[in-house]
């Protein structure tokens, strides 16, 4: 049984629990290739240097009265939100559409000269 | 919270036209909540509320909500590739591509394709990461969360209960879809779960978006009356945040409403949002199995999606403490999938394959290939067969006991 520690005092309700072992699968026939589909994803997630970017517009647009509570607070209309929502696809297809790619030839495969 | 009155009344009349446009006309409209606690003590709500939905509390965690939400519609495109590839794969060994298998022998056909077991990794991967990025969350901001939810615990409308001393069965005690913790290990299960599911339902075509809890609306919409149409008393077995719960409530606002559950974290978090959003319901840390209510008590027994993720054993005994507390005339209706056999088409069983493994469903094979129905039939119900089903697509089990 496993236990979640948190340092509070305060009454938390919990139990122990059955740890599962997803961390451990292999699904891939290789735990490296495995890491980096997770990294790849979770670098999706993160998008770091979109981020940082972002951090820095911000601090500039707060020393010219935008806020960040403004931002914060920000409602987008339903247009930017569709909007929105298709350019985030179009970054998901960018990003992930290889992952559909049916590789079938081998790295030592020879050229092919076939012209059909 | 920062929404005022007329922006929610205008979000809920919005949920109740959803409700009857998406799935067709309900015979009873669901009333949205419009008795709306607009400052209950202790309350965090710092990016302010999206109709009946606190916005989730950073920017950031958003997007990356957002992100992994978008995602998961992503992975719909490999159903079609992988299909494909599977069926050329049975091809290739001789095999009828459309010929009912069981999970293992589906899976010992895919195991070593890349190109499959791809789909399976990137949808766990990104599961993991959903998971990650609100636990990390809340364990950051813990003392204040637990603090908004202590100063919920004692408030009203509608109550809380715990019990230190619950026996939970090892059955429910596993870290189901890999939920760090589960139902029952971290004090924001609750919390992670909101988000989570809500992702995933985003995720899936015939689900879609449950922000505004369409979805139970819409399933407790479904619910038939009794037959002689008296609802004073409702039980949700294993409420989990108590959505559905808070829908019945909706629907039947002078009814004593019940939610259940093992979670302790999980009643608390939707006896939170129940109040939040000025709906009194009972909620209680309780095991469906053994629920301590007296015999006969409730008019409509009901759960959503949860036999699933229970034994085979612990199903018996759930159906035989819903029949026990279940009036004459009153009814139990349990949505869950159909119990269809442990056959399919190997696409099907490996998805079901990583899912039962690798997303942390450990009954879920055995309940499907399970005969749920006729268990339930054992116990003294009788089925009302001409009752649709709730949940489009889940089995229709209006299960009646004989007055």
């Amino acid at each position: 049984m496993a236990k979640i520690k948190l340092k509070t005092d305060r009454p938390t309700h919990t139990a122990e629990f059955i740890k599962s072992d997803a961390e451990r699968a292999v699904f891939l026939g290789n735990p490296a290739l495995d890491n980096m589909m997770s990294s790849l994803i979770a670098l999706g997630t993160e998008v770091w240097s979109t981020k940082r970017r972002m951090n820095v517009l911000e601090a500039l647009l707060e020393e010219r009265g935008v806020t960040q509570q403004m931002i914060e607070e920000y409602v987008p209309t339903a247009e930017q939100e569709a909007k929105w929502e298709k350019e985030r696809d179009g970054f998901i297809d960018l990003t992930y559409s290889p992952l559909l790619r049916e590789g079938d030839l081998p790295v030592a495969t020879p050229f092919s000269h076939d012209t059909k | 919270m920062t929404i005022n009155r007329r922006s929610l009344l205008a979000a809920t009349a919005a949920v109740g036209s959803l409700v009857g446009s998406v799935f067709g006309k309900p015979k009873t409209a669901a009333a949205a909540n419009t008795n709306v606690n607009l400052s209950p003590p202790g309350d965090i709500a710092p990016r302010g509320s999206k109709g009946r939905f606190e916005r989730i509390p950073e920017l950031n965690l958003e997007s990356k909500w957002d992100f992994v939400t978008g995602f998961r519609k992503f992975q719909n495109r490999f159903s079609p590739v992988v299909k494909a590839r599977v069926e050329k794969i049975m091809e290739a060994k001789g095999l009828d591509p459309k010929a009912q298998l069981t999970m293992e022998e589906s899976l010992e056909l895919v195991k070593d394709d890349l190109l499959v077991q791809t789909s399976g990794r990137t949808w766990i991967s990104n599961q993991q990461v959903t998971w990650k990025i609100f636990q990390d969350y809340y364990h950051e901001h813990a003392e204040e969360y637990l603090a908004e939810m202590e100063a919920a615990d004692n408030d009203g409308p509608g109550m809380v209960e715990f019990d230190p001393d619950l026996n939970i069965p090892d059955y429910i005690r596993h870290e189901i879809h890999i939920q760090p913790g589960g139902y029952i290990g971290d004090p924001f299960a609750g919390h992670i779960y909101h988000h989570g599911t809500n992702s995933f339902s985003a995720g899936i075509p015939f689900l879609g978006d449950n922000e505004q809890d369409q979805i139970p609306i819409k399933q407790v919409a479904r619910l038939p009356l009794p037959e002689d149409g008296v609802v004073k008393r409702i039980l949700d077995m294993g409420c989990g945040i108590g959505r559905y719960t808070a829908a019945l409530k909706e629907r039947w606002p002078d009814a004593e409403v019940w939610g259940i559950d093992v979670g302790g974290p999980l009643v608390r978090y939707g006896h939170m949002r129940a109040r939040d959003i000025g709906i009194a319901v009972n909620f209680s840390q309780r095991n469906a199995e053994d629920t301590k209510f007296p015999d006969n008590y409730f008019d409509i027994v009901t759960s959503n999606i949860i036999n699933h993720e229970i034994t085979a054993e612990g199903n018996k005994r759930v159906i035989a403490e819903a029949y026990r507390i279940t009036r004459p005339g009153g009814y139990y209706y349990p949505i869950d999938f159909q119990s269809r056999g442990d056959r399919n088409v190997a696409y099907g069983q490996y998805r079901r394959w990583w899912d039962h493994r690798w997303n942390c469903e450990p009954w879920s094979p055995a309940f499907v290939a399970s005969d749920f129905d006729a268990q339930i039939e054992k116990a003294g119900f009788v089925f009302n067969h001409d009752t649709p089903p709730a949940m489009p697509g889940f089995g229709a089990r209006h299960a009646v006991k004989k007055a």
